[in-house]
């Protein structure tokens, strides 16, 4: 018998199903097809009396099984198809468990999801050594649970503990902590496999551990099993606020079904499956998936040559982010700055990420020493010729950056990209100053640049296509997430946050309290409140903003008085220890500051949670939609990607705009309309970009 | 022999063992001025022939320090790498090699230099504890580890310093300090001669450093505990230093009868310095503009319990050797180990009696305009692997500043050697 989905050899008596045959893409999934042909091959092993064990393997180095495809489970359209999807997996899966001979799964790198579901249904599991090998079940990130038996088979193999980890977080382990866990019997170099694999196979194993056994007797007692049940509850809810049901439904379904037998253990699983996949917030998370896949995808990306070195124009905070993450890449850039206190600033910061990392232990010390030393601090141009990439971060003023370029070109060679890492400035105007603005983009980074994932790769009307296709692939090599943009003030995060800000603002100036506000606004699920927000970018910061906005998109970005008077008083957010909240020495809020309440009005108004949530979102939405309309970006889905990875926009939304299609555009139009008379006719102007979709009954994702 | 270039010669900032480079990895004074000079010669990562590295006290985690510092620096794995030792000429064997492999043609780019991290010299076990580890692990039974951890004694965990080991010569049985001390006793060198000798030093450095006389020879290096710190300058030389202040040192190798005190010798120091030595096609081929030409070297060895006067018969080797006389030399490297050992050599120099007793050519009496101008290793220390590469840095930086044409660089060898070599300057 032979199949499409994985090659089918009896070796001797030893079966041997090798996935990842006639596959194209260096990512192996599990398809309906695979489980189809599965069924038919089990059903032969199972029927063969001479069979004597089972080896599961990939022929792609590097992928077991990335689990199962995804556009599969998003094209489930009720909680019963998906339930029966899952009950046709588990049946499968059921037989390996079944087979009377003994199973292992090979697994040399990325086994995750249906992947390890499959692996677990094996008697045993070998991993490769490699770096790239990874075990997980990551299917509470997509607001599900894994439905192929995971549930079941996880606990039994490494304890309630160690499952109820890996479950609710969808974290990966390798392959030596995998075995520390138990999860894996072996752990070998993945060219010794195939061989050890079927003399392994038959290997009678020394029993448990008295230590591993004691942990389990504990976990079983069901005082015991309370106790891990209600802790791990409370981390759920403090983790997700709340707004996440897929980790609370796993809790509930293995507290239930804890101890029962496999038939109703799974059935419980499929049924938790049917009901998560239906969720608004399991299809908002599917979106973002895809929104993050596709924007991974580059045309002709193995033919662009990466960035071998990289260079850093100015020390401070973003600078010596930049560096860090150059440094972290292996890019070992040249940091110039014009003093010593600067490069100093700017080391101290790449310091601080890489620490951070050896604290976290993803990072040995000898690395953090070598990475780091790989930064070259500099005073002056030398060696400025062997950099492929320049990224400016010096002062942000446009004189300063203009003569900085036109200096800096002299020094670097002909193919250096050069870019510039301004968040206000024009990049157009910037790159007059160049000879060859060509190989000129702005490359806007987040603060802390180690921990936001988003960078906005900006266009300016002279950028050749081959400098923004270099840029993207530099940026997916630093594993970051790349939108691309045109120039405008605030370019595409910033200038979408920048209404959210300002009319968070304005509702202060109208009576309504920090503490409402930033409540509603933590309940609608952003991250943080808007107030604490200003506190985070700073309020002169925000000021700043404003005033560019003002100045480039006119009386609907009129900018609000309140954080102009609050940076008059000095309150200027975190960095000086007081905004709209006061801050300790060590930068932990203490609570709401008297100084800034001093500057609202004494009278009080009491506004409805949604009200405020809608004052604030809304502007954002309708300036989403003259952004669409002014082609500053090419779709709704690079918004949503910009704000969820931007401003962490609440993924179990989907993204902004996800969420003005599922709330409706017709009643946000709506909403426009009362505001534009109820508050400000200008801030509250609606987009024609928005009003056309509504005449023609269209969303934004259908545009 | 063909020519043989040195394109570009720089240096680590020196630093007091101890103080602010007492944490770097050794290869990590080193790797970056490889980087540096490629990072300006514009050659690529493949280019390079070798990697040479001089370092004495090699750290156990890099037994093979010239080859990870070839790695540390970025270039391609096909860089061959290795490392020498010459004691406190390491530096200067590891150029003397570059030296015959581009002259003779074998290589085109070879990276030549020295490091050390004196701090980081470990403690040993004694020899009996060493035993006592081998018979623990031998011992398979019960009864023979009984046995076996029985013979433990509490003075077996004194450590031995390797340092102080390394310091003291195998066959005369002084410390290097001792040498010196024989030196003044038998030249006759006051306390205070070596003091003046030894504050004249510091005055020198101290006047480089405020001139900015090392700005083009130092790369910057990242120092500190977090790895935040851009240290550019020597760690060492003191502004305060005065003959009064140094005559209140005591002797530090012969407690009761000694002159040589720490003040007039040089301290133990952290650093790193290299060359980027190339052959006459590679300067043509990447467009080059060398420093210097490096002319020739010469080692010579001599009594263990003098060796301070080791650089005296390795200079007249190598004059008569090139044909080159002291008069010639625009400027002059003397490393300044110990002042007594210094002044010794000066002495040999130009008294003829001294110069028959060593069997030397009367080289001359030294002109001390020319001697150490930017002061030596008692202001700016000696990071024994480094200092051979270090010296000819510092004199190829000074020749150009001064538009000056010969110098050379020489230093007394622990074990009873002396070693020199003469570099043309190219920029004049």
């Amino acid at each position: 018998m032979s199949f499409e989905k994985f090659s089918f050899e009896n070796k001797e008596g030893i079966y041997h199903i090798g996935f990842g045959l006639n596959e194209t893409k260096s990512m192996t999934v599990i398809s309906k097809q695979t489980l189809e042909e599965l069924d038919q091959a089990l059903s032969q092993i199972s029927d063969d009396k001479n069979a004597k064990g089972l080896l599961l393997f990939s022929h792609i180095p590097g992928c077991f099984l990335a689990g199962m495809d995804v556009s599969v489970i998003q094209s489930l359209s009720s909680a019963i198809e998906a339930s029966e999807g899952c009950e046709k997996g588990q049946s499968v899966f059921n037989k390996i468990e079944d087979l009377k001979v003994p199973s292992m799964a090979l697994v040399d790198g990325i086994c995750l999801g249906g992947g390890l579901e499959l692996a677990l249904s094996c008697t045993k599991i070998m991993c490769s050594d490699s770096k790239k090998t990874s075990l997980g079940l990551p299917e509470v990130m997509l607001g599900v649970l894994p439905g192929f038996g995971g549930t079941y088979r996880l606990p039994k193999k490494i304890g309630l503990t160690s499952s109820l980890d890996l479950l609710l977080t969808g974290k990966q382990l390798k392959a030596i902590k995998a075995k520390r866990l138990g999860l894996c019997e072996y752990v070998m170099p993945s060219e010794r496999m195939l061989e050890k694999g079927a003399e392994y196979l038959f290997k009678k194993d020394a029993d448990k551990s008295l230590q591993d056994s004691f942990t389990e007797k504990a976990s079983e007692n069901f005082l015991a099993r309370g106790v891990i049940f209600r802790k791990a509850r409370q981390t759920v809810l403090e983790k997700t606020k709340g707004f996440y049901p897929a980790p609370l439904k796993i809790l509930d379904h293995l507290e239930a079904s804890f101890g029962k037998r496999r038939s109703s253990y799974l059935d419980s699983e499929a049924s938790a499956f049917g009901d998560l996949s239906q969720t608004s917030q399991s299809k908002a998370l599917q979106h973002v998936f895809f929104l993050q896949d596709e924007a991974k995808k580059l045309d002709g990306k193995d033919s662009i040559k990466s960035v071998g070195k990289g260079a850093v124009l100015g020390g401070g905070t973003m600078g010596g982010g930049i560096a860090w993450l150059m440094a972290n890449a292996g890019q070992a850039p040249l940091l110039k700055d014009i003093n010593t206190v600067g490069l100093e600033l700017g080391l101290k910061q790449s310091s601080l990420a890489f620490k951070s990392a050896v604290k976290r232990k993803r990072l040995s010390h000898d690395d953090f020493e070598r990475k780091q030393r790989s930064i070259k601090p500099t005073l002056n141009y030398d060696g400025f010729k062997s950099a492929d990439l320049l990224i400016e971060a010096v002062v942000e003023s446009m004189k300063v950056k203009k003569m900085v370029f036109s200096e800096v070109e002299k020094y670097v060679s002909d193919d250096c990209l050069l870019t510039s890492n301004t968040s206000s400035l024009s990049v157009n105007e910037m790159a007059q100053a160049l000879k060859k603005p060509e190989r000129f983009a702005g490359l806007h980074f987040f603060n802390p640049v180690n921990k936001m994932p988003l960078v906005e790769i900006v266009r300016h009307d002279g950028v050749s296509d081959e400098t923004i296709n270099k840029l993207y692939k530099w940026v997916l090599d630093v594993k970051k997430t790349p939108i691309v943009v045109n120039d405008c003030p605030g370019f595409l995060v910033n200038r979408i946050l920048a209404p959210f800000l300002n009319e968070s603002a304005y509702l202060l100036e109208a009576g309504v309290s920090i503490e409402d506000i930033d409540k509603a606004i933590l309940n609608f699920g952003m991250p943080m409140g808007a107030c604490r927000l200003m506190d985070e970018v700073g309020i002169d910061v925000c000021v700043h903003v404003g005033e560019i906005m003002e100045a480039g998109l006119g009386a609907r970005a009129k900018a609000n008085k309140l954080s102009e008077a609050a940076v008059a008083k000095d309150l200027l957010g975190r960095k000086n220890g007081k905004g709209f909240y006061l801050y300790d020495e060590r930068g932990k809020s203490t609570g709401v500051n008297p100084d800034a309440e001093a500057l609202l009005p004494s009278k009080k108004i009491s506004m409805d949670e949604t009200e405020i949530q809608m004052r604030c979102v809304i502007p954002m939405i309708n300036e989403a939609a003259m952004i669409l309309n002014e082609k500053i970006v090419d779709s709704a889905a690079t918004v949503d990607l910009g704000l969820i990875f931007g401003i962490g926009f609440p993924p179990f939304r989907g993204g902004l705009l996800r969420y003005a299609d599922s709330s409706g555009l017709d009643h946000i139009v709506d909403t426009i309309k009362k505001y534009s008379v109820e508050v400000d006719k200008d801030r509250y102007m609606l987009s024609s970009y928005l009003e056309d979709l509504v005449t023609n009954k269209k969303k934004f994702y259908e545009s | 022999m063909q020519p043989v270039y040195l394109v570009n010669g720089k240096r680590s900032p020196q630093a007091k063992s101890g103080t602010i480079f007492k944490d770097i990895p050794a290869p990590y004074l080193g790797d970056y001025l490889i980087r540096d000079m490629v990072e300006s010669s514009g050659i690529a990562s493949d280019d390079v022939d070798e990697v040479i590295i001089g370092c004495v006290g090699n750290p156990a985690k890099y037994p093979n320090i010239g080859r990870v510092i070839a790695l540390e620096a970025g270039l391609d794995q096909r860089t061959s790498g290795y490392t020498v030792h010459r004691n406190c000429a390491s530096g200067m064997e590891a150029l003397s090699q570059a030296f015959l492999k581009v002259g003779s043609g074998r290589s085109d780019i070879i990276f030549a230099g020295g490091v050390e991290n004196m701090s980081q010299a470990p403690l040993i076990y004694s020899d009996e504890m060493t035993d006592f580890f081998m018979q623990l692990m031998k011992a398979k039974n019960p009864k023979n580890k009984l046995k076996a951890v029985s013979g433990f004694r509490l003075p077996h965990l004194s450590p031995i310093i390797a340092l102080e080991q390394g310091l003291t010569d195998p066959f005369c049985g002084l410390n290097m300090g001792q040498t010196a001390e024989k030196i003044a006793r038998e030249f006759g060198f006051t306390r205070t001669q070596q003091d003046e000798y030894a504050n004249e030093s510091h005055r020198k450095a101290i006047t480089a450093i405020n001139e900015g006389r090392f700005r083009e020879e130092i790369v910057p290096i990242i120092a500190g505990e977090k790895l935040d710190k851009v240290i550019s300058s020597d760690f060492g030389p003191r502004g305060d230093s005065s003959v009064e202040k140094l005559a209140k040192l005591k002797p530090y190798f012969e407690k009761r009868t000694g002159t040589v005190t720490v003040g007039n010798a040089c301290p133990i120091t952290d650093g790193g310095s290299m060359w980027m030595v190339c052959s006459e096609a590679a300067v043509k081929k990447y467009n080059l503009e060398p420093m210097a030409r490096m002319i020739d070297y010469h080692f010579h060895g001599l009594e263990p319990e003098r060796m301070g006067l080791g650089p005296v018969l390795a200079m007249d080797g190598i004059f008569k050797r090139t044909g080159l006389k002291l008069a010639d030399m625009d400027l002059v490297e003397i490393n300044e180990a110990f002042a007594a050992q210094v002044m010794g050599c000066l002495k040999v120099m130009r008294e003829k009696d001294l110069a028959a007793r060593w069997g030397v050519d009367v080289l001359g009496a030294m002109d001390m305009s020319k001697l150490n101008v930017n002061g030596g290793a008692i202001s700016l220390g000696h990071p024994v692997g480094s200092t051979g590469s270090r010296l000819v840095v510092t004199l190829a930086h000074e020749l150009e500043k001064r538009k000056a044409k010969y110098g050379v660089a020489s230093l007394c060898i622990g074990g009873g050697q002396g070693g020199a070599m003469i570099i043309e300057n190219l920029k004049v």
